[in-house]
């Protein structure tokens, strides 16, 4: 069983349970501490040492993301030298990074932590480096964007792809200045067990996994809504993401907060170009006597449907009808195509798609 | 499902049965992984070596269509050895008595010859699955698509009820839902024997209540589910059919009588949002709006009502599918109501079905992660996990399963069983996803997986285009020779207009259900 008892942040009594660590404790208590590799469906890395904290007793400032609680420990997540030390790390980052003219990390479109924390907390102006890290210029994968020159190697998505999606796919590569996140012999996502879910775009905190189709349209431009998933039974929320009035990204909420844990498949995230698809349906149609279909109005199609279909109960019963329903409308639309069957025409010939 | 996703990684013990969780359901799967990250066992029960066979503790591959005989084996497995839940039976149960003498014959050695899978095996699946407190058992269209599927599922929940893993949080009978609202639309009432809300058409008292709800009297007999349907229009007896949202030609099995009924009727309308195979036979196409175009509910598999929200306008004249409905309801003479929005249609319906009538649109908006069914009323969070203190209905009944063969077996002019199923990159008919670059460059056209035994003495080699034939139709795609299957057994996707899988199908039904027997028909295959 797990115990519980108090520590003490920034002189605060706060209870906590043994086997939390100082970031969930904190995350409880409202005290924000920034992280860049942390990920809370993820094990704790420690990796980036963006939320090093001080810990009474302790010599070196601890991160608070892989740093278990232990019963009266004293913790102090804002000091001069946590100040200090934020400020050359940012540096550090900022030394081998694509920077924009303000100096800090450039934007695609993608949400960028570390421009935001960097910007906040300023970062000490360091001589810049050439990063030797190489992208995969040749990856002919349609979604899944990687630049180099803006990833930290937080190993967000590469820890993701290990342990969530568990097709380790992607890893980190090369050695010392010239690691990257890579595939075996290089190769395209394609030819990887990459099944393409887009994990690794939504865990990375800097914009250097991105996608490809929406690449470039600033996050603040686009109007967020809301909706459920239209393909498996799982209900993933999405969050349908609209530029000029079409759907140009798919995202999922943050983790924690609905049913899918901030994570999406292939189809869930990518497979939205048919909403904008030219083949799309856009008239009414009637079979003309040519045989072919022309375009007709709402009302002669309309009343069309309803002569077609009274005219088979007038000459055969109400049972000679068939009213197919579909388990990829609502809720809504069930309930009107089955009382549409029974209480307009009088049948219960009326069954949903996904019956057989 | 009895239980609900979130409880999935919290399992000690999972059992996956016809379910190719990673490709049909894979945010589902990134759960079952999780748990199995943090120590759960994992029995995955499956004719072919799926993902998850290789995360998997044990895999019983079977042969397909052997459902009845590997369950019936365990539960014997089960009884002899004295592993059931005696006060759970006692308490919430009835009809075991029958059930336990019946399941005598079904030896675990009897059930190797029949099944294929080890004795051993089964008697160490069956002994984990009923020591284990939190087990649960997870399956799929695997399971239902048989002339057999409701027995499968009895056997399955005889498995839950004698170890009295019901009721329990990650314990439980979970079906997971093949769309998006597979739920939602058997919950609406879009089933020939069912009202909204599971109230049945045969009951002259729930009749009465519809019939005072909508102000019309209504047909009492309950009506033709849809593989009936299929073939009373080939029959010529159905001869007028609405068809929104689905395209029969690549959904439904035996394609070639479901294209001869087409046909043969007097009048066909489509509703949908692109042509398909099915919109050739139509009279008249009525151009309806997408999910991100519309508002309204989806059910999702463990009974989460959740929003779609309009982000965007439909193409040009199409409009979302409830108007359309509605004007088509009007225009035939009956008052549908004016509705102002999704939301009173909402309304309308859950002040009929008792589980939803704490649900409301307004309350969705406040409720993030969605609320879940039943939900009386207003003030209630809705439920979790199914059958906490006991079954929903008193008892839950044991049902006696005995085993039957597939409808159509292998014999020497077609000697291989085909089953078929869906990949990762496209999603049923695939009108929406064969429109998607991602999953053209992953999966662009059809195959026929088989094992290298199989290819070897057909000489055909990987990558051939072979012809695949059945008693019903015969198509050609492409040999995919895979240590994933068993030999004797092929696998198909059914997502291609140009390559049918449902040509080949059987569609004999399910006694109770209907559905169709997708994963078992006998074929041949040459070069």
């Amino acid at each position: 069983m797990s115990d519980r008892f108090t520590i003490t942040l920034d002189g605060r009594n706060c209870p906590a349970t043994s086997g939390e660590t100082v970031l969930d404790v904190a995350g409880r208590e409202g005290v924000s501490i920034p992280t860049l590799c942390h990920d809370p469906r993820l094990d704790p890395a420690g990796a980036c040492r963006t939320c090093l904290v001080e810990v009474a007793g302790e010599r070196r400032m601890q991160p608070a993301c892989a740093f278990r609680v232990r019963p009266g420990m004293e913790v102090t997540t804002g000091s001069e030298r946590i100040a200090r030390h934020r400020k050359v790390l940012y540096g550090l980052y900022l030394a081998d990074h694509r920077l924009d003219g303000s100096g800090l990390p450039s934007e695609n479109g993608s949400v960028n932590r570390l421009r935001e924390q960097a910007a906040r907390s300023g970062a000490l102006v360091l001589p810049p480096v050439n990063a030797p890290r190489s992208g995969r210029p040749g990856d002919s994968n349609p979604y899944i964007r990687f630049d180099p020159d803006l990833c930290i190697l937080c190993a967000r998505c590469t820890r993701y792809c290990d342990e969530v999606e568990a097709v380790s796919a992607i890893t980190l590569t090369e050695r010392g200045a010239a690691t990257t996140i890579g595939t075996i012999g290089d190769s395209g996502l394609l030819d990887t067990s990459c099944e393409l879910c887009g994990g690794c775009i939504d865990t990375c905190p800097t914009g250097a996994m991105t996608e490809k189709k929406s690449y470039g349209i600033r996050h603040e431009e686009m109007e967020q809504v809301r909706s459920t998933c239209n393909f498996c039974g799982v209900g993933c929320q999405v969050d349908l993401k609209v530029h000029n009035g079409r759907v140009v990204k798919v995202a999922s909420p943050p983790p924690g907060e609905t049913v899918n844990d901030g994570n999406l498949c292939v189809k869930g995230r990518f497979a939205y170009d048919f909403i904008h698809h030219e083949e799309r349906l856009r008239y009414p149609m009637i079979r003309g006597r040519d045989g072919e279909l022309h375009r007709a109005s709402w009302d002669e199609a309309i009343r069309k449907t309803t002569e077609g279909l009274l005219a088979v109960k007038e000459k055969h019963g109400a049972d000679a009808l068939g009213f197919v329903s579909s388990s990829r409308c609502t809720g809504e639309e069930n309930y009107l195509m089955q009382k549409l069957s029974r209480a307009a025409f009088g049948t219960n010939n009326c069954h949903q798609c996904a019956a057989t | 499902m009895t239980n609900s996703i979130p409880e999935i990684r919290d399992a000690d013990l999972l059992f996956v049965i016809g379910s190719n969780t990673t490709e049909a359901h894979p945010i589902i799967a990134m759960e079952m992984k999780r748990a199995v990250r943090n120590g759960a066992r994992l029995i995955v029960a499956d004719p072919r070596k799926i993902w998850m066979a290789d995360i998997a503790h044990s895999h019983l591959q079977l042969k397909p269509g052997t459902d009845v005989w590997l369950l019936n084996a365990m539960a014997h497995v089960i009884v002899t050895e004295g592993l059931t839940d005696d006060a759970f039976i006692e308490k919430h149960t009835e009809g075991f008595e029958a059930v336990r003498k019946g399941l005598s014959a079904y030896t675990p050695e009897g059930a190797e010859t029949v099944t294929g899978v080890p004795a051993e095996a089964i008697r160490q699946a069956a002994r984990d699955y009923a020591n284990t407190p939190r087990a649960g058992i997870y399956y799929t269209l695997g399971i239902t698509e048989h002339t057999h599927g409701t027995d499968n599922v009895y056997a399955l929940a005889n498995l839950v009820l004698m170890t009295g893993h019901l009721g329990v949080r990650s314990a439980g009978m979970n079906p997971l839902r093949g769309q998006n609202n597979v739920q939602g639309a058997n919950d609406s009432g879009a089933t020939p024997i069912f009202y909204p809300g599971y109230q049945r058409v045969g009951d002259p008292e729930v009749r009465l209540k519809f019939e005072a709800a909508w102000s019309v009297s209504l047909p009492p007999e309950p009506g033709l589910n849809l593989n009936v349907m299929m073939k009373a229009m080939a029959r010529g007896e159905i001869r007028g059919m609405y068809v929104m949202g689905e395209d029969l030609v690549i959904s439904e099995p035996n394609a070639s009588q479901v294209e001869a009924g087409l046909n043969n009727l007097d009048f066909l309308v489509c509703q949908d949002i692109f042509l398909n195979e099915t919109t050739r036979y139509a009279d008249v196409i009525l151009p309806a709006a997408c999910f991100a175009e519309k508002d309204g509910v989806f059910t999702n598999s463990d009974r989460r009502v959740q929003r779609v929200r309009k982000a965007v306008e439909p193409p040009d004249e199409a409009r979302a599918d409830w108007e359309i409905l509605c004007d088509v309801a009007r225009t035939a003479g009956y008052p549908m109501p004016q509705y102002e929005s999704a939301s009173r249609i909402y309304d309308e319906m859950a002040a009929l079905v008792p589980a939803y009538a704490g649900i409301s649109h307004a309350r969705l908006e406040e409720n993030v992660a969605g609320l879940q069914w039943p939900c009386p009323e207003p003030g209630h969070p809705g439920t979790e996990t199914l059958h906490l203190g006991g079954p929903l209905i008193g008892r839950a009944g044991f049902q006696v399963v005995e085993y039957r063969e597939s409808d159509e077996l292998p014999d020497d002019d077609f000697p291989l069983v085909l089953s078929t199923g869906r990949v990762l990159y496209h999603y049923n008919a695939a009108t929406q996803t064969v429109r998607e670059p991602g999953s053209m460059a992953k999966a662009g056209r059809n195959f026929i997986e088989m094992h290298r035994r199989d290819a070897r003495r057909l000489m055909i080699s990987d990558g051939q285009m072979v012809t695949v034939s059945s008693r019903r139709g015969e198509v050609q795609a492409e040999a995919l020779i895979s240590p994933r299957m068993r030999p004797g057994c092929v696998w198909m996707p059914m997502h291609f207009a140009d390559s049918r899988a449902n040509l080949l199908t059987n569609d004999a039904g399910d006694a109770v259900t209907g559905t169709g027997e997708y994963k078992v028909c006998a074929v041949s295959i040459r070069a």
